[in-house]
């Protein structure tokens, strides 16, 4: 684990980080805003003494109460895995910048966060369905989104429909994300 | 008496035929941006169909191509065909039922895909794995690469119209496949690995497999080579054909031996260290071309190092149990955790994040074939149709991992 990446990282964006840096075994963590996110990725791809000239990952979590955008970079200079976490997406209108400037690989898996999450990137020439058929209403992966063996001990039981629309009263009963561990 | 039968005239008033606009489907309203701009055909441009199954049937895919004569102008692979939802059932299983369904996402090499996500709630237990299984994890993952790139091999001959390389190349896959079901029961979904360590030690009949395999393995790995590399049409075909140069594909998010075949030397196994891989000693070949040729020959190369790798394995392997302490119900603490391991194909990547329940609150599953599929569109753009399957077959996604 590279103490020196967590002060660089400390002393290069402290304004614009939301938490202290974390580390963890051979992960760094950040936390931006929407706002700070696209800069502060174009600036730790561009800049030579962080160099994560790699986004290994891109993808949507709900947490039940809001959405996060979570990317994993890597650099082929320090052993490190680097998290940037973008918190605080509203739920009900999920809407973030697209990275596809800086990373052309990402149009897919943008695409695929919009898909599961309804997640929209601006700036995503291409943000339609990739999974699911193009007439689906519905994003799977939201914590709303019942599976069939699971409705009968959900809310949605007895509904047929899966794509039933709004939020159950206990959609939040998996989000014990403990606000203290910064989640 | 009987009734006369009469033949159905095609003048009669209840036949109703179609007139020629309504054969064809009406064409597709452009949701986004790029879509519209795919749809608008210019003069001469005719779209194809191809799939949802053949795209060289490396699994259920479909490709609209955009072609003017026989050149691709554009392309637009349809995913989804199959699609399962493995990142929303795993959210609904638990830690152990969560590692078997990322089994078939990747079925040509398994243990890859099981290895990702039993890193990353390894790091959520926070749990040594004992040195045994580590050396068990490198030594079954280096067969599985081995029986990964071999198939390859055979198949990207396949694809280009060549017969006799993939037969030879099974006889090697299915020693190691055959070896693997002695060692784990099963010969494609192997459900070995698990939290804390492998499911049960080396067996003897295993052990008597591997020393039999390894013993003509580099001498069988070098004929079935020859085959391909000396034949003059498949070297001409895939030479200069689909040029991938270094920064479009870190841009691209490209691992694996796409992206060494650019001449980028980042190997998870050195780069980012996990199990004992610091300990072993190993190149990692890359080729700077980063056509379809340079992507053969890196893999070919990786297969000689694997090999190397497995017999540093087999003398250094310690006794001592394969499985760490651990409680049989896992509640790992709220937290989040990434876990990465070097497939075959790239980098396969789970982003685990507890709750402090028995079940995972979210699963990313990161799969390599995903991003490399994107390359195809770019890749063939103004070469010929028969040479799109051979730029798919060198960038060599497995359908399972793309559609999750």
């Amino acid at each position: 684990m590279d103490r020196a990446l967590a002060s660089a990282l400390q002393e290069r964006f402290s304004p614009t980080l939301l938490t202290p840096v974390r580390q963890r075994f051979d992960e760094t963590e950040i936390r931006v805003s929407i706002a700070d996110a696209v800069p502060t990725l174009r600036a730790l791809h561009d800049e030579p003494n962080f160099a994560f000239e790699m986004l290994i990952d891109l993808c949507g979590v709900d947490t039940g109460e809001e959405m996060q955008i979570v990317y994993h970079l890597s650099s082929s200079t320090t052993g490190d895995w680097l998290r940037v976490i973008v918190p605080g997406v509203d739920r009900s209108a999920p809407r973030v910048n697209s990275l596809v400037s800086l990373w052309p690989g990402a149009e897919w898996m943008e695409r695929e966060a919009y898909d599961m999450f309804g997640i929209i990137f601006e700036g995503n020439r291409d943000l339609r369905r990739i999974y699911m058929p193009d007439d689906y209403l519905s994003h799977p992966l939201r914590k709303d989104f019942y599976l069939a063996d699971d409705a009968s001990r959900s809310p949605a039981a007895g509904v047929r429909n899966m794509e039933r629309a709004g939020t159950p009263a206990d959609a939040t009963r998996a989000t014990a994300l403990r606000k203290s561990s910064g989640a | 008496m009987t009734t006369q039968q009469t033949r159905p005239s095609l003048d009669d008033p209840r036949i109703a035929i179609p007139s020629t606009s309504e054969w064809y489907e009406p064409a597709p309203t452009a949701q986004t941006e790029r879509q519209a701009e795919f749809l608008n055909l210019r003069d001469g441009e005719m779209f194809i169909n191809m799939g949802p199954q053949h795209p060289s049937t490396h699994g259920v895919l479909r490709i609209v191509v955009k072609v003017n004569g026989e050149q691709v102008v554009d392309l637009d692979p349809v995913l989804g065909y199959l699609h399962r939802g493995v990142e929303k059932l795993c959210e609904n299983a638990d830690y152990h039922q969560a590692i078997c369904y990322t089994d078939p996402l990747e079925y040509v090499a398994s243990l890859f895909c099981e290895a990702a996500p039993v890193a990353a709630f390894e790091k959520l237990m926070d749990v040594e794995v004992p040195r045994r299984a580590q050396y068990i994890r490198v030594l079954t993952m280096e067969l599985n690469r081995i029986a990964s790139h071999t198939l390859f091999q055979g198949w990207m001959a396949l694809d280009l119209g060549g017969i006799t390389p993939i037969l030879w190349s099974f006889i090697e896959r299915d020693e190691i496949v055959d070896m693997l079901a002695a060692l784990t029961g099963q010969k494609l979904l192997y459900n070995y690995y698990r939290i804390g360590g492998v499911n049960g030690d080396l067996n003897h009949e295993f052990m008597s497999r591997l020393g039999n395999w390894m013993s003509r393995a580099a001498a069988q790995i070098d004929s079935n080579t020859g085959l391909i590399n000396e034949n003059e049409l498949f070297v001409r075909r895939t030479r200069g054909l689909g040029t991938l140069d270094q920064a479009t594909a870190l841009r691209m998010g490209v691992t694996g031996p796409n992206l060494r075949a650019t001449g980028v030397p980042f190997d998870l196994r050195r780069d980012h260290p996990y199990l004992v891989y610091p300990e072993l000693e190993f190149n990692v070949p890359t080729r700077d071309e980063g056509d379809s040729l340079a992507r053969y020959m890196v893999r070919i190369d990786e297969i000689r190092e694997s090999i190397r790798i497995i017999d540093q394995v087999l003398h250094e392997m310690p006794d001592g149990p394969v499985m760490a302490k651990l409680p049989r119900l896992i509640r790992p603490r709220p937290g989040r955790a990434f876990g990465a391991v070097e497939g075959p194909r790239g980098a396969y990547g789970v982003y685990a994040i507890s709750d402090g329940t028995d079940q995972p609150f979210r699963m990313r599953i990161h799969d390599p074939s995903f991003v490399h599929l994107q390359l195809v569109g770019p890749l063939t753009r103004g070469n010929l149709i028969a040479d799109t399957m051979a730029v798919m077959a060198s960038l060599d996604p497995v359908m399972g991992g793309v559609d999750k």
